[in-house]
């Protein structure tokens, strides 16, 4: 138990943050899993249209490793597999079938029983469940590989970017699952698991895990701060991560013997209708397109899954995706200003004192839209990436060691504890407009691929 | 003006698109498109969202940090003139005048020619035409006594923008400051006419219906030459007091401060530099850390110079004289703090700036044959500074790695 104050960082005030209230989102037809969402996977398709399927049976397997399962989330029709760039399948569409939803059964566990699986059996139980990729690893920040052997655990449970699905909420009548997905965790790991939370959240304290509460500004809520401060991570060290709700998926399924059915998203950003901007419970790969025609303001928007600092680009026809709780809709800003080289700048947002606004409106929610507000340049080593940056890193230094693709001084510098999220806010306030997440995400793959 | 916009977005911009008739002019285009609007690209990835400073405002900022200087520049080239040539109906208007038709063709040669590089190495690399340029075409105006011949400044900022900048890549890649770099070149090629140690009040031809404008100038004047304060200083004999020879060639500190004295263009007045410097740091384009440690640091070699038992009436100058005498001010304020050729980490920028202000003083004071330091010590200490940087780096890296085992063993 400590408490964490991060001093350097910063709150990008967006206008549309989710209410604290949940609601349950209707049954849906449609259903769709995304094997592009776990990144540098290789998947074999066990499926093909037409099949007809059970809620548990299996989608694709991990090529790489066959023990990696994914699975479905209802039982029904598989409609379609779509295809993408190189014959990946990008999307696999499952009619749902609403009168007969025969599920698999798994083994199921209690919150003690958990504990005193041997660690091998538990790993190869969520491996085969399908719920593994849901635990990542530093270093890079992927699906955590099944045989190593962590030094810790990390739950996410803070979260301060604009948005993030308040974990209080959720977690309102699922302490026991949570408890009993902390016990597992804790049959992973030499170490502790270590429950981060926020300062001001309504967390309670669980068993079998240190909690941490962290105040300050974004990103005083990202896993990488929380690792930096409790234990950092060396080369040759490997930590699991993981998202505080998806600690609870993982206790459902051990407990009930089945593939937990739901899970709840924020829906927020100034993209949305203000009666719209709140937490949904939904059904895991179940069709949003239905609550998105309707809350969706009338004009071109983004949609990312996700925050705004880090989430993805998805289209309007998505379905609830594996990884995040957030949903988050932003304005196509295309517009273009007269002459934005001289203008006062109040009506721009800006941290830096050449536009007005930093003095007087940074206080002020703003809806902010996706434009670029300026050309790209070549990137100047200046030392302002580093201002908001509670990591010690120097992220200037560490940006260019990545652009040189630079390993041994990538690694010097700390990479290996950061993930491209830790970057967000460099990449917002830099000038130039480099592409620091990218920069990173192939520093951090050419560090893989050439080893440590 | 909906209609012109429209009218350049559907008509004129896809003749320089890829495929158009004027491809090859792509980045002109851009720029002068991007002048009136700010581009309508939206992000590609994760943040969504950025902050609306761009190059273009933060390059135009530091020339609005330069027009004190600029403007109080002007007056003064006029003024000088005036006073030197003897002209008597003259006038704070016939002053402003004079100093523009002095000053404004070197800032027009400046950019120009500056520009043509800029555009032609944007051009042939097929990459945008970046906003630095226009910094470096008013920084090197600036730094120039007011008669320089124009065809010396084409020359000067040809080698400034090219060797100086172009050929390692452009901006953000080179190694020392351009405009610095042009005035370097011109310092050693020509050296009669920019020369630290005299400049040139001097006579610029003479129309006469212009007369009533600028005033009318006292026949068979020559352009006088006076040297500047640095070289009356340096050559105070030993024994003497510098500062009452500078006084005695009418050097006083309120002078020197105000800078109603002749020299370079825009770097002659201390008051009209801290206007710039504090409109950089309300800004916050610049960075304190040079502007401060270089100050300590020119103060401190200063006092250092004072209290050694040197047989040199320079030494025992002062250092306030070493602070507003010659181009030191300008340098630390303007051409130090240029963020690409500067030290990147904070410490990095403690040492560089400290070391920009002793290392000026000791130029001055210690070496004869180059009365004005801070030149030569900006540029000295912007190939240093990649060094100082890489010992603060690995300062940091070591710092860290202790951090983590410690956290760990805890």
């Amino acid at each position: 138990m400590a408490n964490f104050k991060i001093k350097k960082g910063f709150d990008i005030k967006v206008e549309g943050k989710p209410k604290a209230f949940i609601e349950e989102y209707a049954t849906q037809h449609l259903f769709a899993v995304y094997p592009s969402e776990f990144e540098g996977l290789k998947p074999r398709l066990k499926v093909q249209a037409g099949d007809i399927i059970k809620r548990g049976d299996v989608l694709f397997e991990n090529k790489q490793n066959e023990k990696m399962l994914f699975r479905s989330p209802c039982s029904g029709t598989v409609r379609a597999v779509n295809l993408g760039e190189r014959r990946f399948p990008v999307e696999i569409l499952i009619e749902c079938d609403l009168q007969n939803q025969e599920s698999i059964t798994f083994e199921t566990y209690t919150s003690e029983t958990i504990g005193k699986l041997p660690k091998k059996q538990l790993v190869d139980h969520l491996l085969n469940t399908g719920l593994w990729p849901l635990i990542k690893q530093r270093p890079f920040s992927k699906i955590a590989d099944p045989e190593a052997s962590p030094k810790a655990v990390f739950i996410n449970a803070a979260g301060s970017a604009p948005f993030q699905a308040d974990f209080s909420l959720i977690l309102k009548g699922d302490e026991e699952a949570f408890q009993t997905g902390i016990n597992a965790l804790a049959g992973l790991t030499e170490g502790a698991v270590h429950l981060c939370k926020s300062a001001g959240s309504d967390i309670p304290d669980f068993k079998n895990a240190e909690s941490h509460i962290f105040s300050g500004k974004h990103p005083s809520g990202n896993t990488s701060v929380h690792i930096n401060r409790i234990s950092p991570i060396q080369p040759n060290d490997t930590v699991y991560t993981i998202a505080a709700q998806d600690v609870i998926l993982i206790g459902k399924l051990l407990t009930t013997g089945e593939l937990p059915k739901t899970k709840v998203i924020a829906l927020g950003g100034p993209g949305v209708k203000e009666e719209f901007r709140q937490h949904y419970k939904v059904e895991v790969g179940a069709n949003l397109q239905p609550l998105l025609e309707k809350a969706l303001e009338d004009r071109e928007v983004r949609i990312i899954s996700g925050n705004v600092l880090s989430g993805d680009q998805i289209p309007q026809n998505t379905c609830a995706r594996y990884y995040g709780s957030e949903i988050f809709v932003l304005e196509e800003d295309r517009s273009r200003n007269i002459l934005g080289w001289t203008m006062p700048g109040l009506l721009q947002y800006s941290v830096h004192r050449v536009n007005l606004s930093s003095f007087l409106k940074l206080k002020q929610s703003w809806k902010l839209g996706t434009n670029t507000h300026g050309s790209h340049r070549a990137m100047v080593v200046t030392g302002w990436m580093d201002r908001y940056q509670p990591l010690n890193i120097m992220t200037d230094y560490l940006v260019r060691a990545a652009l040189a693709l630079d390993t041994d001084e990538m690694i010097q510098l700390g990479i290996l504890e950061t993930d491209p999220e830790d970057f967000a806010l460099a990449s917002f306030i830099d000038p130039h407009k480099t592409d620091v997440c990218g920069i990173i995400k192939r520093g951090l793959e050419e560090i893989e691929k050439e080893g440590i | 003006m909906k209609f012109l916009f429209d009218f350049m977005d559907k008509k004129i911009a896809p003749l320089f698109e890829k495929g158009g008739k004027f491809e090859l002019f792509h980045p002109l285009f851009e720029m002068g498109d991007t002048f009136f609007r700010t581009p309508p690209d939206v992000t590609k990835s994760a943040p969504h969202i950025r902050d609306s400073i761009d190059q273009k405002r933060l390059m135009v900022f530091v020339i609005y940090a330069l027009f004190p200087c600029l403007f109080f520049g002007i007056w003064n080239a006029g003024n000088q003139f005036n006073t030197a040539n003897g002209v008597e109906n003259a006038t704070f208007w016939t002053d402003i005048i004079r100093g523009s038709s002095m000053v404004l063709p070197i800032i027009f040669v400046s950019y120009l020619v500056g520009g043509l590089w800029e555009v032609l190495f944007a051009c042939v690399r097929r990459h945008e035409i970046n906003e630095g340029f226009l910094v470096t075409g008013m920084l090197f105006p600036l730094v120039l006594p007011p008669t320089l011949p124009l065809w010396q400044v084409a020359i000067g900022i040809s080698f400034g923008i090219v060797i100086g900048k172009e050929i390692f890549g452009g901006v953000g890649y080179n190694i020392l400051n351009p405009a610095l770099t042009a005035r370097a070149f011109l310092f050693f090629a020509y050296p009669a006419q920019i020369s630290g140690d005299k400049v040139w009040v001097g006579s610029f031809g003479d129309v006469p219906l212009l007369d009533k404008l600028l005033g009318t100038v006292a026949e068979n004047v020559d352009g006088v030459t006076r040297a500047t304060p640095l070289a009356i200083a340096a050559a105070a004999e030993t024994g003497t007091d510098a500062v009452t020879a500078l006084n005695t060639s009418g050097f006083t500190l309120s002078n020197l401060t105000l800078g109603t004295i002749p020299g370079c263009i825009g770097s002659t007045s201390a008051v009209a530099i801290l206007l710039g410097a504090v409109f950089l740091l309300i800004t916050g384009i610049a960075s304190w850390r040079v502007m401060l440690s270089g100050l300590i640091g020119c103060a401190a070699m200063g006092a250092l110079f004072n209290v050694l038992p040197l047989d040199n009436s320079f030494a025992a100058l002062p250092f306030v004289y070493h602070i507003v005498m010659g181009g030191f001010l300008f340098g630390i304020v303007f051409m130090a703090t240029d963020p690409v050729s500067c030290s990147a980490t904070n410490t990095g920028k403690l040492i560089y700036g400290f070391l920009i202000g002793a290392l000026t003083v000791l130029i001055r004071v210690a070496n004869p044959a180059y009365p004005e330091g801070a030149m030569l010590a900006i540029l000295f200490m912007n190939v240093m500074s990649p060094l100082i940087d890489h010992f603060v780096v690995q300062a940091h890296i070591k710092k860290r790695t202790a951090y983590a085992r410690a956290l760990n063993n805890a």
